[in-house]
């Protein structure tokens, strides 16, 4: 059973890291400005920050395991980046003239987990999964496996091979163990989130790269908390969570908790956090992310574990 | 031998170096060092104190017992030179076991002095596994057929701490702790039992990254020998 200890420190983490990003939000940080064209070049500075909050958000609302002023301040979250999509229309236009390009898609599952939907991006999206170049995209295989969960939270109808997908990505290598780095660290984990469903389905996660998992993450952890690389910590937090019973105790969750600033902030690494408000919000918004989802994964699967003990 | 000159520190850690070269090229011809000339000056007997055990890898490692010539000089060495001061208790400890392996291997020959059996170290539950297998590295010298005692039944018991040690340490970029664990890893393996990491890629990335010492590369050659062996860490019956 997880420590309650752990899961103390997970709950005001996430929820802290939750309020700071509302925060941010509203009061105008990462918004997409309003003379922004639809074809900007550049997904990463434009609404992939937006899709990665919605994915935080739409997991707090999924898993259900936050008090009401959390999932209240989730649900306010999800309407002002669907808004900012315009309803989605951004992502459909996106889709639709640059028609092998998978973040659309990958951004729209995080809406559609938590109930926005937008019919003419789906039946576009159906209609793509059709071409075989919708699949001959040369992308990372972790990637792969996030554009093959996306459908299955869509809905939309697909039956990839999860196993030899799987078996493509630096985890399902199992490799040793020492050989891993910050770039590798991050494509183990994202392996992790997407088989797992972010920790629905720990089952997803073939059972010979759990246990590598579970060998392993405590070492992995132990080296990036020294560095203080806090962002992949958090990261391999959600892992652990994704992968059944913790592993790794209360080392990264008390390294986490020390750091975390009183106003919510979660420095991404042991740099100085320093800027204007707008530069820091900028640097940092994907370790808040990540922290809100791993107090959510974790809290979920504690609870999971007790209903079914 | 030419160790004139230098500072006292560089004067020791040549003899160590010397002693362990010796070592290494006997290991390599399966038979013991061999004897120094008599009346050992104090470097050569300090390095003897530092490699202790490992004198005797060679001859151990052949499935014999500690020959005389070098019971000799590791006695000297035990008896002219007191033990490294501990700063703590778990270097302390660090340092009893060391003692007490040395003296295992000297009771088996004419020099045998019978250092006591010091408490066991504690388990990775109690300091983690960090903390343990750090220690565990400092005791690889114990890694050796012929000796066995609470530290060895830790290194049975604990197989995936001592290879979460070689990982965290190879990941820190200490290769000397790797390459030490290592060796309790290959020590386990002829032991019958499999350690959790694969330990044949881990050596050979610590002899081309590692710090390129004969001391180091002492401990590497005994892991292959290990490797090598299965079972024949065993003593024979």
């Amino acid at each position: 059973m997880t420590d309650t200890h752990v899961l103390g420190t997970a709950q005001r983490l996430g929820s802290r890291a939750l309020s700071w990003l509302h925060a941010a939000h509203r009061d105008g940080l990462g918004r997409i400005p309003d003379n922004t064209l639809i074809d900007f070049a550049d997904a990463d500075n434009a609404y992939k920050p937006l899709g990665e909050v919605a994915l935080a958000a739409s997991l707090v609302l999924r898993d259900g395991v936050s008090g009401p002023a959390d999932t209240r301040t989730a649900r306010e979250l999800l309407d002002g980046c669907w808004a900012q999509l315009r309803e989605g229309d951004l992502l459909y236009e996106r889709q639709l003239h640059h028609f092998t390009m998978t973040d659309p898609l990958e951004t729209y599952g995080h809406f559609a987990r938590a109930g926005y939907r937008h019919p003419r991006l789906e039946e576009l999206l159906d209609s793509l999964a059709r071409l075989r170049a919708a699949h001959a995209e040369e992308i990372r295989p972790n990637r792969r496996l996030g554009v093959a969960n996306a459908r299955r939270v869509v809905g939309l109808d697909h039956r990839p091979d999860w196993e030899a997908l799987a078996l493509g990505t630096w985890l399902g290598a199992r490799p040793e163990p020492w050989a891993v780095n910050w770039m590798t660290g991050y494509d183990i984990t994202h392996t992790v989130f997407h088989l797992t469903d972010w920790g629905a389905r720990p089952d997803g996660l073939p059972e010979p790269m759990r246990d590598y998992v579970r060998d392993w993450l405590p070492v992995w952890l132990d080296v990036w908390a020294e560095v203080g690389q806090w962002d992949l910590v958090a990261e391999l937090l959600v892992v652990d969570a994704c992968c059944g019973e913790p592993t790794t105790g209360r080392q990264g969750w008390d390294a986490l908790a020390a750091v975390q600033h009183e106003d919510g902030l979660l420095p991404r690494d042991s740099d100085p956090v320093d800027g204007d408000r707008e530069r820091v919000f900028l640097d940092h918004q994907h370790t808040a992310v990540v922290a809100v989802v791993a107090g959510d994964v974790t809290l979920a699967r504690a609870l999971r574990a007790t209903a079914a003990g | 031998m030419p160790f004139a000159e230098t500072p006292l520190r560089d004067e020791y850690a040549a003899a160590v170096e010397h002693l362990a070269r010796r070592t290494l090229d006997a290991l390599h011809d399966d038979a013991a060092p061999p004897p120094e000339a008599p009346g050992a000056d104090r470097p050569l007997l300090a390095a003897a104190r530092v490699l202790g055990p490992d004198l005797f890898a060679p001859r151990l490692l052949a499935g014999a017992g500690p020959d005389g010539p070098t019971a000799a000089l590791l006695a000297e060495a035990r008896r002219t030179l007191p033990p490294p001061a501990a700063p703590s208790a778990g270097a302390a400890l660090v340092i009893a076991w060391q003692d007490w392996a040395a003296g295992r291997l000297l009771a088996r020959t004419p020099y045998g002095d019978g250092a006591p059996m010091p408490p066991a170290p504690p388990a990775p539950g109690e300091s983690g596994w960090q903390t343990w297998s750090v220690r565990m590295s400092q005791l690889s010298g114990l890694a050796l057929p012929g000796l066995d005692g609470p530290v060895h039944d830790s290194a049975r018991t604990h197989a995936l701490s001592l290879a979460r040690g070689t990982v965290r340490a190879l990941l820190r970029r200490d290769q000397t702790t790797a390459a030490r664990l290592a060796r309790w890893l290959a020590w386990t393996d002829a032991e019958g039992l499999a350690p959790r990491l694969e330990v044949a890629p881990v050596l050979d990335r610590i002899r081309l990254a590692g710090d390129g010492s004969a001391r180091t590369a002492l401990g590497l050659a005994i892991a292959h020998r290990l490797l090598a062996a299965p079972g024949g860490g065993r003593p024979a019956p």
